[in-house]
């Protein structure tokens, strides 16, 4: 698995972890991110079982393991927290920030020394020395319990399944080309977005938020003026719909 | 060598069986208890035998509910045990494919707590495995002593009023038979108990 540096400054580092050689065929790939401040990490939807070793093997690369006290799980899906009993194995001391919503589901990964801590609806703030993360509601998009998390310093938005694109795990890490990444996104969020008016609440709340990178858990990274096409073009599309063209 | 599990939910449904036959076992000791009144005199020496009946109703009732019991434990520490395995196996994944890393030491504290709760998971499991075998033991030797009841019920029988002789004889069928049903199940629970055991050797 590959580790990127997507921004550092003197409070923290962001680090995006994915585009794994060895995972295995017919799971999908997904993106992996980490905030590490002075005393502590945050990782955010750390994956599948599949991945389990190989996310745990690049994370001490970076980090001693005691240092990821928090957990994010954006939602309830297998590939975002399916590996949720093991690390909370290995984890000592940690919380894991995940919709209230899901609790009773997450938990049947097996969670008995992490603690949950329920996220409400309307999100709310974690701050890890002094560095702010805002859990922002991205209700039905596609869960129906499900947030972002956006770092006001940096600017950087990890979107979750917003964004996403399903393509080869050695696809580039950025959009370079936003047309011709269009097809690549379309049926995903047609298909498993359910909700156009919680996309067009979303996008509306986006817009206010000064967002230089939206990081999804498939596919690459938005950066700059695609953002902003990004949430037009989202804007755009009629979602929940089946065998559409 | 089939999987732990399987084997454990095999012992945990012979056991379930066990105590649903146990229920046959004690309708025909109150059917008993009620024979010998009604057959006074003529069947005074099936009374007796009506208490051992029922104390064997009893007794192979209460001691399949433990073993049953014993048998969930089983199932769910082998569970657990399964989850320190595997979390085990990924970590060695990691310390040969993260052996240049600084910060590898730090999953010491982690791998250690680990491998110590797995050890007392398996002695938890090897003792459980022991005392259920013990249990089953126990509870065969009480099955082979439903033979002695069976004959006397039959030699009582013999000796009763003809109108009793077809109920006295029915009671030594229902301990017969249920005997034999359960026995059936707890051999075969022993067998694989034994074999659980070779596993975890
Ligand atoms: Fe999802
Ligand atoms: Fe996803």
């Amino acid at each position: 698995m590959k580790t990127h540096k997507l921004f550092e400054n003197d409070t923290h580092t962001w680090f995006m972890f994915g585009r794994d050689p060895h995972k295995p065929d017919k799971i999908i790939d997904t993106n992996q991110y980490m905030v590490v401040t002075n005393e502590n990490a945050l990782l955010m939807d750390p994956g599948g079982i599949e991945l389990f070793s190989s996310m745990l093997t690049t994370i001490i690369k970076s980090v001693p393991i005691e240092k990821i006290t928090h957990v994010f799980a954006s939602h309830q899906d297998p590939d975002i927290i399916s590996s949720l009993g093991l690390w909370d194995q290995v984890l000592e001391n940690s919380t894991l920030h995940s919709p209230w919503l899901w609790e009773g589901f997450i938990r049947h990964f097996g969670m008995q020394s992490i603690t949950y801590s329920p996220i409400p609806d309307e999100g709310e703030r974690l701050t890890l020395d002094g560095v702010h993360l805002d859990f922002i509601p991205a209700h039905y998009l596609h869960s129906s319990g499900n947030f972002n998390v956006f770092d006001p310093t940096s600017g950087i938005l990890m979107s979750g399944d917003i964004g996403a694109a399903l393509e080869s795990d050695e696809a580039p890490l950025e959009v370079d080309d936003f047309e011709a990444h269009i097809p690549k996104m379309k049926l995903f969020h047609q298909r498993w977005m359910p909700s156009n008016e919680a996309k067009l609440d979303w996008v509306r709340r986006v817009r206010e938020l000064d967002v230089q990178m939206m990081c999804p858990q498939h596919g690459r990274i938005f950066k700059g003026e695609n953002v902003a096409k990004f949430l037009d073009w989202f804007e755009n599309l009629e979602v929940g719909v089946l065998n559409k063209k | 060598m089939e999987n732990t599990f399987v084997v454990t939910a095999v012992i945990v449904s012979n056991i379930y069986a066990t105590m649903r036959i146990c229920r046959r076992l004690t309708l025909t000791a109150s059917n008993a208890k009620a024979l010998a009144m009604q057959a006074g005199d003529s069947a005074a020496g099936f009374r007796p035998l009506t208490d051992y009946i029922n104390r064997y109703a009893s007794i192979t009732t209460s001691s399949s509910a433990q073993i049953n019991e014993m048998a969930c434990e089983l199932s769910r520490i082998a569970t657990e045990k399964d989850k320190t395995d595997r979390v085990l196996n990924h970590l060695s994944k990691v310390y040969k494919n993260a052996y240049d890393s600084p910060h590898l030491s730090s999953m010491d504290v982690a791998r250690n707590k680990i491998r110590l709760r797995q050890q007392a998971l398996h002695d938890a499991y090897t003792q459980l495995l022991q005392s259920l075998n013990s249990e089953l033991d126990d509870m065969s030797g009480e099955l082979r002593s439903a033979n002695i009841v069976v004959t006397m019920s039959r030699i009582e029988a013999l000796q009763a009023t003809s109108i009793h002789q077809n109920a006295l004889n029915n009671v030594a069928d229902n301990v017969e038979n249920v005997t034999e049903s359960i026995k059936e199940l707890i051999s075969d629970a022993q067998r694989l108990v034994i074999e659980l055991k070779k596993q975890s050797q």
